[in-house]
């Protein structure tokens, strides 16, 4: 998963996004949850980081389950009584809520969790022309927030020094970061646009990112999968 | 406002707001769980998610309140939506579109206001527009439309309260701290402060 071209593959997730968005089917949401799971422990993200990101979703699957279930509209859904076990609008309705959350959530974690940052910039420079003036922008600042963190840690630090207790997200802490940050925004922008980065120029690239063959194949698995959900379901 | 064309300033500025804004994203998306989760038996869990919604309409507030210029609330948001994705947010990859939706909303306001009237009235009404375009989507693609036209009501009204309070109030006082502060005298915002004399480590 990791290797497979950034812009190829948020087109393909996209696309199967949008494809359940217009299928109201538990089953197949449910499906395409621990289909994701499979593929990210197989792309080796540790179960205890994915157990940990999938805490908050699972709570709001549970969350727009009971929503679901308690507030349905009157219309009931386009099913049949042998087709499931649990046909019941109100039931079905508060599954549907619920798989939703969980599909988009595990096709989301699948995408963030195996794409490097650096290489998606770069891929959407080469395969969808983000212009140049973004790319640099992006790189620029994607290169302060260890910075920024830094500076946090620093200005809490400083507090605590001083025997003076503040809430992580107290106004004291982020009103010197953000100051910090515009500060060095501008003058990281001086700087690259003094050194010819100001995106106005044509420029070559070192290393271009190119689509390869397992690209064209990762896409037409996700088509299939999609054409196979379509017929099957 | 000499000109209405990006510089390299501007984008970097957008990308730290945006940086800045999914991190506070993701830590309110935290905080909304935890109190949905109270909420969750009695079927209301939606609306600590409605209480709070206004926070995800300010980075596009915000960015255009300080930089003036068009185009810049809706890349903006899209920026702070697609860096929440890449930090793992839960709602999955159409937050990058959810983001576009939200930002067109408040690019229509400052749009229609010729990008000339940036108050509390024009701040608020764009985090509103937002909250309208948002809710249109959401009524299709969480299914929203299963669930009783009364609660749909009510989910809208908190929603702008949210908007309101989040995109306009607290984001002008940011954007008007930042610019007595004089970091941003090189923008449009920082241009007409009164900063008086301004303290810097390495000049002046």
């Amino acid at each position: 998963m990791r290797s497979i071209n950034p812009a190829i593959k948020f087109v393909s997730l996209l696309a199967m996004t949008f494809f359940l968005a217009y299928r109201f089917d538990p089953v197949l949401n449910f499906a395409v949850f621990f289909l994701s799971l499979v593929i990210l422990i197989a792309s080796g993200v540790g179960i205890k980081r994915l157990c940990l990101f999938m805490i908050p979703v699972l709570i709001v699957a549970a969350g727009m389950f009971f929503t679901g279930y308690r507030f349905s509209a009157g219309h009931s859904m386009p099913v049949t009584a042998d087709a499931f076990l649990v046909s019941d609008s109100r039931w079905w309705n508060g599954l549907a809520q619920a798989g939703r959350v969980l599909a988009y959530g595990g096709l989301g974690f699948v995408f963030a969790l195996t794409t490097d940052r650096l290489f998606l910039i770069r891929s959407f420079k080469d395969q969808f022309h983000l212009p140049q003036i973004f790319v640099y922008g992006l790189l620029a600042a994607w290169g302060i927030v260890p910075h920024m963190m830094q500076e946090y840690k620093r200005t809490r630090a400083a507090f605590r020094a001083r025997g003076l207790s503040v809430l992580p997200v107290s106004p004291a802490l982020l009103k010197p970061l953000l100051i910090k940050s515009v500060r060095w925004s501008e003058e990281l922008a001086i700087a690259m646009e003094s050194k010819g980065f100001s995106g106005h120029e044509k420029r070559t690239d070192y290393a271009p990112v190119k689509v390869r063959i397992r690209d064209f194949f990762f896409l037409a698995a996700c088509v299939a999968l999609m054409v196979a959900a379509a017929f099957l379901r | 406002m000499k000109t209405k064309a990006w510089e390299l300033k501007d984008i970097i500025m957008m990308a730290i707001l945006g940086v800045v804004f999914s991190a506070v994203y993701l830590a309110v998306f935290d905080g909304g769980v935890m109190l949905s989760t109270l909420l969750t038996p009695t079927g209301l869990s939606n609306f600590s998610f409605e209480i709070i919604y206004g926070v995800w309409f300010m980075a596009a507030t915000l960015a255009a309140y300080i930089i003036r210029k068009p185009g810049v609330a809706l890349v903006t948001e899209m920026l702070a939506s697609a860096i929440e994705l890449l930090m793992g947010n839960s709602g999955g990859l159409t937050v990058v579109l959810t983001g576009a939706i939200q930002g067109a909303g408040a690019e229509l306001v400052f749009a229609l206001f010729r990008y000339k009237k940036w108050d509390l009235a024009s701040m608020s009404l764009a985090g509103m527009l937002s909250a309208v375009f948002i809710f249109i989507y959401e009524l299709f693609y969480l299914n929203y439309i299963e669930l009783a036209p009364t609660m749909l009501m009510a989910q809208l009204a908190v929603r702008f309260v949210s908007a309101i309070v989040f995109s306009g109030v607290i984001c002008k006082l940011a954007g008007d701290g930042l610019a007595k502060t004089g970091v941003v005298k090189s923008y449009a915002i920082g241009a007409k402060a009164d900063t008086g004399k301004i303290y810097d480590e390495e000049d002046e």
